[in-house]
């Protein structure tokens, strides 16, 4: 057994842990240890020929970015490496609205968070800063904020402006999605070039938390043990206090590793977090760890959405700049509500009945220049996607378990997901949908257009929960900060805290919320 | 910082100033594994261009369009892990190789034209070349497949054009030239036209 020892143990390399050991290295004389599961993958110098490779096959360009025996039904995403799946994010950063932490207070649903936007401000600021967000300052009764973005927005593309003008039209103001993407060079980083492959950026101008992580390690203020699964957490026998994370060396897989800290903090993300909590299971805590509530697990959020692709009488090009698109926050900031429906709306330009296709309406085959003269005909007319995450209420029972049917190599139990809205969700299920649909039908009469087709998703995007914050013990696992209840040496950052999803994609606020974390963790240490 | 990122940093902003375009396109290509030769009958491959790709890009643009597919055949990796869908906890892979079907099938299509014609298919007539061709398509549609999934050569010499950087140019008439990366400062303004 190797035994690693530091003040602070971060389990978990992803964008929420990066950023909280930048901020512990920044407050606290402490030495940093961060253990991660997976591997390093695609190396910079590599990704425009893996962007190549995905353009042309389709191609994963993130190399060994999961781990094969880690998975589990109902997972968001796949992927385990160092960087976690910020490596091969989209990069849009919008933040919550005020309403988020106050659905009981204001709109008599769900629960409050034990903390406010104005709380949380400052650290959406401090994120946007450290990552470097460009953006728009929206219409301010929308888009409330204290400071500027730290970049310029991405500019309209020809597209955008005439959608936006479209939405002004159907009385919605659109403003520029924020992105972690550079748009005049960054803190290292190039800027952006619209290479249109966000997911895999060429440049580098799209912010990864590799590049804040390779910094840390630079200067000394992180030592990074890659390739290594904690499998549980231990805990002091005559207190309450965690001792060691107990790993594998996934490279030695006989090989257990011990990690020995003052402080934990897990930054698994919302699948692994609570699973290791629930993986770490004793006779002393045998529904696992900082259960005492019963809650780890549970609660498990985010926001499935509804689309709707809307056919109009412009001459638009898609290709142009196809990641960027436009936002508005009218319908996450509806002031008061007789039935609860929020959601937010965003705008893009999409090939969608702009293709090439070997196939007539008929279904006839069509060779050569019939292909084009079919396809240059559909050109005349434009095709937007609009697109609206949905607010809603988690279920207590929207849980994440042990499942016994699916192992790792080790035979620890794989995590099973499962989500369930609430029932005043479920109440509402059909009037949001048809609220949704009359915005769309407005929206395409307003740009004497017409709605092509509409979609209601069955996934949740942006997950989060499985740890939720509050005040009381006895109906939440941690505080505000993340500190578990019930292990005043343990945190859980980021994503599971999370009380309810919002109507934003998540990222944003999971990392605002582990850096104030950080900001608090960092107390308990000589500060630099 | 690592050091590609830096040099990157140094270089791009140079390249786009300079040029318009970044430098993107470059990058270590050294890691790729060698692949073996993979090759179709190249007569018979360039009969069917001459059926299916446009005539309005004229001998030379559809030329190049074979040779695109020919390097696109080439580089393939059989069943290589694809990219990780949004929402998805399973890891998908891409089909087998799919040269020697598509080979097959330009041997099928010369068979045929002897049969019928008593002519190799190259000397048939395009009508009759494109009457052979829709035959043999089992493929649904209307959509173009990826190339990778198209069962016939045909279909996958088609989808690899259409789906193209240069047809998209040709048919709206303008140089929007999608996935190129280049600065981000004239994305506002119409594209211009072509050859403009
Ligand atoms: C294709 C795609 C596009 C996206 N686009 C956007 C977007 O535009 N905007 C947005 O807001 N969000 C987006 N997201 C979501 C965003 O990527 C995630 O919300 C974010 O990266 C989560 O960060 P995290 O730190 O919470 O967790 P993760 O990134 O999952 O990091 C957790 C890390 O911990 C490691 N780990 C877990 N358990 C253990 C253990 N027991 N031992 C050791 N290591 C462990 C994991 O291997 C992982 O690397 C996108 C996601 C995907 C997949």
């Amino acid at each position: 057994m190797t035994t690693i020892e530091s003040d602070i143990c971060i389990i978990g390399s992803g964008i929420t842990g990066i950023l909280a050991a930048e901020r512990l290295s920044e407050l606290a004389d402490a030495d940093i240890v961060m253990v991660e599961a997976g591997s390093r993958s695609t190396p910079f110098s590599n990704r425009p020929e893996q962007r190549r490779r995905f353009i042309a096959y389709g191609e994963n360009p993130w190399k060994d970015d999961h781990l094969d025996d880690q998975g589990g039904y109902g997972l968001m995403y796949r992927s385990m490496v160092v960087g976690g799946c910020a490596m091969h994010w989209d990069g849009a950063c919008p933040r919550f609205s005020p309403e988020d932490f106050r659905q009981r207070s204001m709109y008599g649903v769900g629960t409050d968070w034990p903390i406010s936007y104005d709380d949380v401000e400052p650290y959406y600021q401090d994120f946007e800063e450290r990552i470097g967000v460009a953006g728009e300052q929206g219409p301010p009764e929308y888009d409330p904020r204290s400071r500027p973005y730290p970049l310029p927005p991405l500019p309209l593309s020809y597209n955008l402006i005439q959608l936006r003008e479209w939405g002004a039209n159907a009385g919605i103001p659109f403003w520029t999605q924020p992105w972690a993407k550079a748009t005049e060079p960054y803190r290292g980083r190039a800027g952006c070039q619209r290479c249109d492959t966000c997911h895999v950026c060429p440049t580098g101008a799209k912010y990864t938390p590799d590049v804040t992580l390779d910094r840390l390690i630079d200067d000394g203020g992180l030592r990074l043990i890659s390739g290594t699964l904690v499998r549980r957490l231990e805990v002091d026998d005559a207190s309450t206090h965690i001792t060691r994370a107990v790993a594998a060396d996934r490279h030695a897989p006989d090989e257990s590793v011990e990690f020995r800290a003052t402080t934990f903090i897990l930054a698994g993300g919302y699948a692994w977090s609570p699973h290791l909590l629930l993986l770490s299971s004793s006779s002393q805590f045998p529904n696992g760890l900082a259960n005492s509530s019963g809650l780890v697990g549970k609660y498990m959020t985010g926001h499935p959405y509804m689309s709707a692709q809307i056919e109009l009488p412009l001459e638009l090009y898609p290709g142009i700049f196809s990641t960027s698109s436009l936002l508005s926050r009218m319908h996450a900031r509806p002031g008061p509500l007789d039935r609860y429906v929020r959601h937010d709306l965003r705008i893009w330009n999409t090939t969608v009945e702009r293709q090439a296709r070997f196939r007539d309406a008929t279904g006839v085959l069509q060779f050569g220049d019939d292909v084009m003269d079919d396809w240059r005909a559909r050109t005349k007319q434009a095709t937007a996607r609009v697109r609206g995450y949905i607010d809603i209420i988690p279920d207590r029972d929207s849980t994440l378990g042990l499942d016994a049917s699916a192992r790792n190599q080790w035979g620890d139990p794989l995590p099973r997901i499962e989500f369930r809205d609430a029932p005043e969700s479920v109440a509402l299920r059909d009037h949001t949908h048809e609220t949704m649909r009359t915005i769309f039908e407005h929206m395409a009469r307003a740009g004497n257009g017409r709605v092509l087709s509409t979609f209601r998703s069955t996934t949740m995007e942006h997950p989060g929960g499985g740890c939720r914050m509050g005040e009381d013990p006895e109906t939440s696992v941690t505080d505000s900060f993340g500190r578990t209840h019930d292990h005043d040496n343990l945190f859980v950052i980021g994503a599971p805290t999370l009380v309810s999803g919002g109507c934003a994609n998540g990222t944003p606020t999971f990392c605002a919320l582990s850096l104030r974390s950080a900001e608090e963790i960092a107390r308990a240490f000589p500060s630099r | 910082m690592s050091t590609g990122r830096r040099d990157f940093l140094k270089t791009s902003t140079a390249a786009v100033t300079a040029a318009g375009l970044g430098g993107c396109e470059r990058g270590d290509r050294s890691v790729s594994e060698p692949r073996t030769p993979r090759r179709l009958h190249r007569e018979l491959l360039r009969a069917i261009g001459d059926a299916v790709l446009p005539g309005a890009i004229g001998a030379d643009g559809r030329e190049k369009a074979i040779v695109a597919f020919e390097v696109w055949l080439q580089e393939f990796t059989p069943n290589a892990e694809l990219v990780h869908p949004y929402g998805g906890w399973e890891v998908a892979y891409g089909p087998e190789d799919p040269s020697p079907r598509w080979a097959e099938q330009l041997d099928d299509l010369e068979r045929l034209a002897r049969q019928r014609s008593m002519a190799s298919f190259g000397e048939l007539s395009r009508d009759d070349r494109r009457t052979l061709i829709a035959d043999a398509i089992e493929d649904a549609g209307p959509g173009f497949p990826t190339p990778a999934e198209a069962q016939h050569v045909a279909v996958a010499l088609m989808a690899h054009y259409f789906r193209s950087t240069e047809a998209t140019n040709q048919v709206y008439g303008v140089a929007i030239n999608k996935l190129q990366c280049r600065v981000i400062t004239t994305a506002g303004e119409k594209p211009p036209a072509l050859g403009g």
